[in-house]
């Protein structure tokens, strides 16, 4: 087989197949990718670990002193005598609401983290694009799963120190696979999108830095969303991270099952963003290379 | 080998040609995209036009021409790094790209991370790349510098590491472009030595402004000016009438304006 056939400027599938195959393909294709890319994935990887402490002595230390900090300060602000409006709404004790506001905070930061560098990324790796033969989709879930690994450690010292104050951890906190791996996707289809629209202009990078601090207020992370009235519930929603927000906060600090319909909504969000992501990239990628 | 069989033809190209879009603003390929369907906004600049070519396996192609023809762009159509605007391509076989060597470099991280990375870029697993490892070091020849930043490395050195890990992919087709000319003469011979024990089981396609080279190495030579195949055949001929034509044609400046 080719490695590589093109007639006037496309790229031949040489094969013709039905319809239901080509669903298939689609579908699989972006695992295939990943698992025909493994080890490059683990190789930049590495690279994108070391990077981000790069030319620091105390290196991985910081990736768990930022956390604490944070959560230490949350919990000096809220457990002292301050009057908060919103903490009472909560309920439990006043700990409770440092937690609440750390648990979105991780959530909100994890998203963040993607939607500032993803319209650079491209950018970054214009050597690799343009001087060897490189996937350059894989760029989105290398960077994704590097912010995977600090989140990791958040939601940890998290929950020691949830297991420190409270004394107990709900047994629903063994669902956490379940709303993190849709988050996953849901930002891996993002940051496609968003690095194709970056490699064309750089608009996409100042459009987040401005975008990404109101989302923080769009979505429940200092504020439970029933605190607000109910004809808003529809557009709280319609931001999807509200969805992984609560589903989280239900199951790691509520200790109940997600609401259904909640956690419908965002595997939905998950799954479309994902294959639109990926659909949108691929439309792109050869323009991608001669813009870069 | 030299059989000519279809199936002996690993480079196949009928009609190639590619042209980018130039802009005369910056934001204009926003217009494009919108308005693209009614008029175009962009002045076409053609780097390769109407380019057939046929390369048969264990053949060896020097490619000549002068800055700018468009050699470096057909050798990364041909690697597919970036798709042609027209005609047809056919490539069968696994390509390694020495283009740019060392660009890829991360300068923080030692050699021995750059390759682990480099390698893995040019489709080898981690568990090869390490089988080879001692290998690349010692092709590389940079001894203890291995374990150190490459941004300490000199240009050759890097040149060197870069050329090594190339040199290990076990590609059927090997893209050479300009890539010598950095490291000392040593080290060149060593590479031109390898070049030249892979055309035994290899494809080749070779660019360089070294005629000596071209000679020794290959067994066909193109001539690209202006993006089209100017002349093509036995090395020794090409070389002489490109170097008349160096010699008759002054340095041209106006043929790097679009829209010619």
């Amino acid at each position: 087989m080719p490695s590589v056939n093109v007639v006037n400027g496309k790229q031949i599938v040489v094969v013709d197949i039905g319809l239901t195959e080509r669903m298939v393909r689609f579908f699989a294709k972006p695992f295939r990718q990943m698992w025909h890319h493994r080890d490059l994935i683990q190789a930049i990887l590495r690279r994108e670990v070391a990077e981000r402490f790069k030319g620091s002595v105390a290196g991985w230390v910081w990736a768990v002193v930022a956390p604490l900090l944070a959560i230490a300060v949350y919990t000096f602000a809220f457990t002292t005598n301050l009057k908060l409006p919103m903490a009472d709404n909560v309920g439990g004790p006043r700990v409770g609401y440092a937690l609440f506001i750390f648990s979105g905070i991780i959530v909100f930061n994890f998203f963040a983290e993607m939607a500032f560098r993803a319209p650079m990324l491209l950018h970054e790796y214009t050597h690799f694009i343009k001087q060897t033969i490189f996937p350059s989709d894989m760029l989105a879930v290398i960077s994704t799963l590097r912010a995977t690994l600090y989140t990791v450690i958040s939601i940890a010292v998290m929950l020691i120190f949830q297991l420190a104050m409270l004394h107990e951890l709900p047994w629903t906190v063994l669902l956490m696979p379940l709303i993190f791996i849709p988050f996953m996707a849901f930002l891996i289809g993002m940051s496609w999108f968003l690095c194709a629209i970056g490699a064309f202009t750089r608009d996409a990078g100042y459009l987040m830095i401005n975008i990404v601090p109101l989302m923080m207020f769009a979505t429940p992370v200092f504020y439970p969303h029933t605190s607000l009235p109910a004809p808003w519930d529809f557009w709280i929603y319609a931001n999807a991270l509200t969805g992984y927000v609560d589903v989280m906060r239900d199951i790691v600090l509520v200790g109940k099952p997600p609401n259904w319909i909640v956690y419908g909504w965002t595997l939905l969000t998950s799954v479309f963003t994902f294959y639109f992501g990926y659909w949108f990239f691929d439309r792109y990628r050869n323009v991608i290379v001669d813009v870069l | 080998m030299s059989s000519s069989t279809s199936s002996d033809i690993v480079i196949q190209a009928r009609h190639l040609g590619k042209a980018y879009q130039l802009y005369a603003r910056r934001n204009d390929w926003l217009k494009q995209v919108m308005f693209g369907w009614w008029k175009s906004y962009f002045k076409p600049f053609t780097v390769l036009r109407d380019i057939d070519l046929q390369v048969r396996r264990g053949e060896s192609i020097g490619i000549l021409g002068r800055n700018g023809c468009g050699k470096s762009t057909l050798l990364q159509v041909i690697c597919g790094m970036t798709l042609p605007s027209h005609g047809e391509l056919r490539v069968t076989g696994r390509i390694a790209p020495v283009l740019a060597l060392g660009s890829t470099f991360d300068l923080e991280l030692s050699g021995r991370e750059n390759v682990m990375i480099g390698g893995a870029v040019l489709g080898l697993t981690r568990a090869e790349v390490l089988h080879k490892f001692n290998s690349i070091a010692e092709f590389a020849g940079i001894g203890d510098y291995m374990g150190q930043p490459v941004k300490h490395y000199s240009m050759g050195m890097r040149t060197r590491l870069a050329f090594s890990i190339c040199a290990h992919v076990e590609a059927e087709i090997l893209v050479v472009d300009e890539a010598l000319a950095v490291g000392d003469a040593a080290f060149q011979r060593k590479c031109l030595d390898w070049i030249d024990d892979f055309r035994k089981k290899g494809t080749l396609l070779f660019v360089s402004h070294s005629m000596a080279e071209v000679r020794r190495l290959c067994t066909r030579a193109i001539w690209i000016e202006d993006g089209r195949i100017r002349e093509q055949g036995d090395p020794s001929e090409v070389i002489r009438s490109y170097h008349r034509a160096l010699l008759v044609e002054k340095d041209d400046v106006l043929r790097f304006t679009a829209g010619a």
